[in-house]
């Protein structure tokens, strides 16, 4: 049996620059963020973004110059920690584009591609200029009733990654809590990539296979990250990290955010080759 | 009868009350992300009058009978850890779009006269001037939800203006509340609903940049003792306080 288990290195060095990436989790909750600081480290660019709601995560590449865009219903922290400010400058300065969306026609849109439709259909978004300033809505006739319709571009990640709470070395993974957008995302991507609190034996994923969220033959590679999540929160495993997070919305030089991934370099390569024993 | 007796709530509580009057038992309701007040005050409409309302939320816990554990995301662990089942948010969704969306909670930064909500940008939307988190669902879930409501803890100039930047939506607003009084939306307009009792006809015009429409002036109905007491209870560490 090949185990599809790798180092976050080479993991991450399976993005290329211009790589259209979808992000697991929401908000501050369960985002690959070991994997997207190493994307941060290694320098790739032009990335463009898939998420329903992001923070932390697309706040981090925004900052570190690595996207070009982002398809998205929302980014922010909430309440507490305010807006993505990295983010913010980077679409106010132009360097990033912000292809807004409204949460559920991201969800559209991925279902377009788990069904290999070139677009889906939209009941809610009727009207706004969301639906005139963006190339990717389009109001068409519904050719059987002859009413208004619209349709969202489907949207196609080259690469899912999606941190989860346990796994085995083929990549069939379980989320416990909630799943967000995450199961979706791993249907709709050419390629999956787990980051995993956990590898664990093979038969113990036999044992729960009927609780498997992504089946191992639809993942590319598996990557042990304990606290991979960090300082985003992963459920019943741990909470946010509050002054992490309160010191990074602070930053504001790029040698600032590097010493943050410079920090976490040994904490997110801990999981090395993901022996589980 | 403004500002001259010491009230024994605060304008954070007040509004978590009239939202939470908004509410009615067996309703469908969901509320999204930073939505610290409609969460409490759907947890306080289930603790009052309307123990039958089914609570929806983005982790997918419904009716949690917890809301205490994340004072930085309305999107907690314990909604899910102490939820009856779990929905998610893509059925969320999926619900609102076929109709079965009793009311939906969402935000925005500003508004006008016309029911216009502004999520997305300040300026143009290809160069703002400041690029907003982005409406989230408010797109699909405004026109859809059988009732929207919309919070805000500013109100100003800035906020309640002659014409927004950008229409992330529009129109199907039911209610806005805001620290100083509640709009309600009719006839493809906002009216002056209520003038909170901490607030003014004055104050309101004041700081609203559109005109005021009103048939008669009404006061919000302030929190009642058992609305205060059950706050306490269920809110322990002023959640609904976040946004002041």
């Amino acid at each position: 049996m090949d185990s599809k288990v790798m180092n976050l290195k080479d993991a991450v060095s399976m993005i290329k620059d211009g790589t259209k990436i979808a992000l697991g989790g929401n908000v501050l909750h369960r985002a690959p963020m070991a994997f997207v600081r190493e994307i941060a480290r290694q320098g790739i660019k032009d990335l463009q973004i898939v998420k329903t709601a992001g923070a932390h995560d697309i706040d981090l590449l925004s900052a570190m110059g690595n996207v070009s865009s982002v398809e998205a219903g929302f980014v922010s922290y909430e309440t507490k920690y305010g807006l993505a400010s990295h983010y913010r400058k980077g679409v106010e300065s132009g360097e990033i584009v912000a292809h807004e969306h409204a949460c559920y026609t991201v969800i559209s849109a991925l279902r377009g591609a788990v069904i290999n439709a070139p677009f889906m259909p939209v009941h809610g978004l009727k009207t706004g200029d969301l639906l005139i300033e963006n190339d990717y809505f389009v109001v068409v006739e519904d050719p059987f009733t002859g009413e208004p319709v619209t349709l969202v571009r489907t949207i196609t990640p080259d690469v899912a990654i999606i941190h989860v709470h346990e796994c085995d070395a083929k990549g069939n993974a379980r989320i416990f809590g909630p799943k967000f957008e995450d199961v979706l995302m791993s249907r709709a991507a050419k390629k999956v990539i787990i980051t995993t609190e956990q590898i664990v034996p093979e038969s113990k994923m036999k044992y729960q296979n009927e609780h498997i969220d992504i089946p191992g033959f639809l993942v590319s590679a598996v990557v042990h990250t304990p606290k991979g999540a960090s300082p985003c929160s992963c459920y019943k495993k741990y909470d946010i990290d509050e002054k992490t997070l309160e010191a990074f919305v602070s930053y504001k030089e790029k040698s600032e955010i590097q010493s943050y991934l410079d920090e976490y370099e040994q904490k997110d390569h801990a999981g090395g080759r993901g022996m589980f024993i | 009868m403004m500002h001259t007796e010491e009230k024994s709530y605060r304008i954070s509580d007040l509004m978590t009350c009239a939202i939470a009057n908004m509410l009615q038992d067996h309703e469908t309701v969901f509320h999204g992300v930073a939505s610290h007040m409609p969460m409490v005050a759907m947890q306080l409409a289930k603790h009052t009058h309307a123990p039958n309302l089914t609570h929806l939320n983005i982790p997918g816990g419904v009716n949690p009978s917890s809301i205490k554990e994340a004072s930085y995301s309305s999107a907690g662990s314990d909604l899910f850890a102490h939820s009856e089942s779990y929905f998610p948010l893509e059925e969320v969704f999926d619900l609102s779009m076929r109709g079965g969306l009793d009311v939906a909670f969402l935000g925005g930064v500003q508004f006008d006269i016309h029911g216009n909500v502004n999520a997305s940008v300040i300026g143009d939307y290809h160069k703002p001037k400041v690029r907003l988190p982005g409406g989230a669902g408010s797109a699909v879930l405004i026109p859809t939800a059988k009732k929207a409501i919309i919070w805000r803890t500013k109100h100003d100039t800035r906020t309640f203006v002659e014409q927004v930047d950008f229409v992330t939506t529009r129109g199907n607003v039911w209610k806005i509340i805001t620290p100083l009084c509640i709009f309600e939306y009719r006839n493809g307009k906002l009216h002056l609903d209520s003038i909170h009792p901490t607030s003014s006809l004055e104050e309101v015009k004041e700081n609203t940049g559109f005109e005021l429409l009103y048939d008669e002036l009404k006061y919000t109905e302030e929190p009642t003792t058992e609305q205060l007491n059950v706050l306490k209870k269920i809110d322990p560490f002023d959640y609904r306080s976040l946004e002041f």
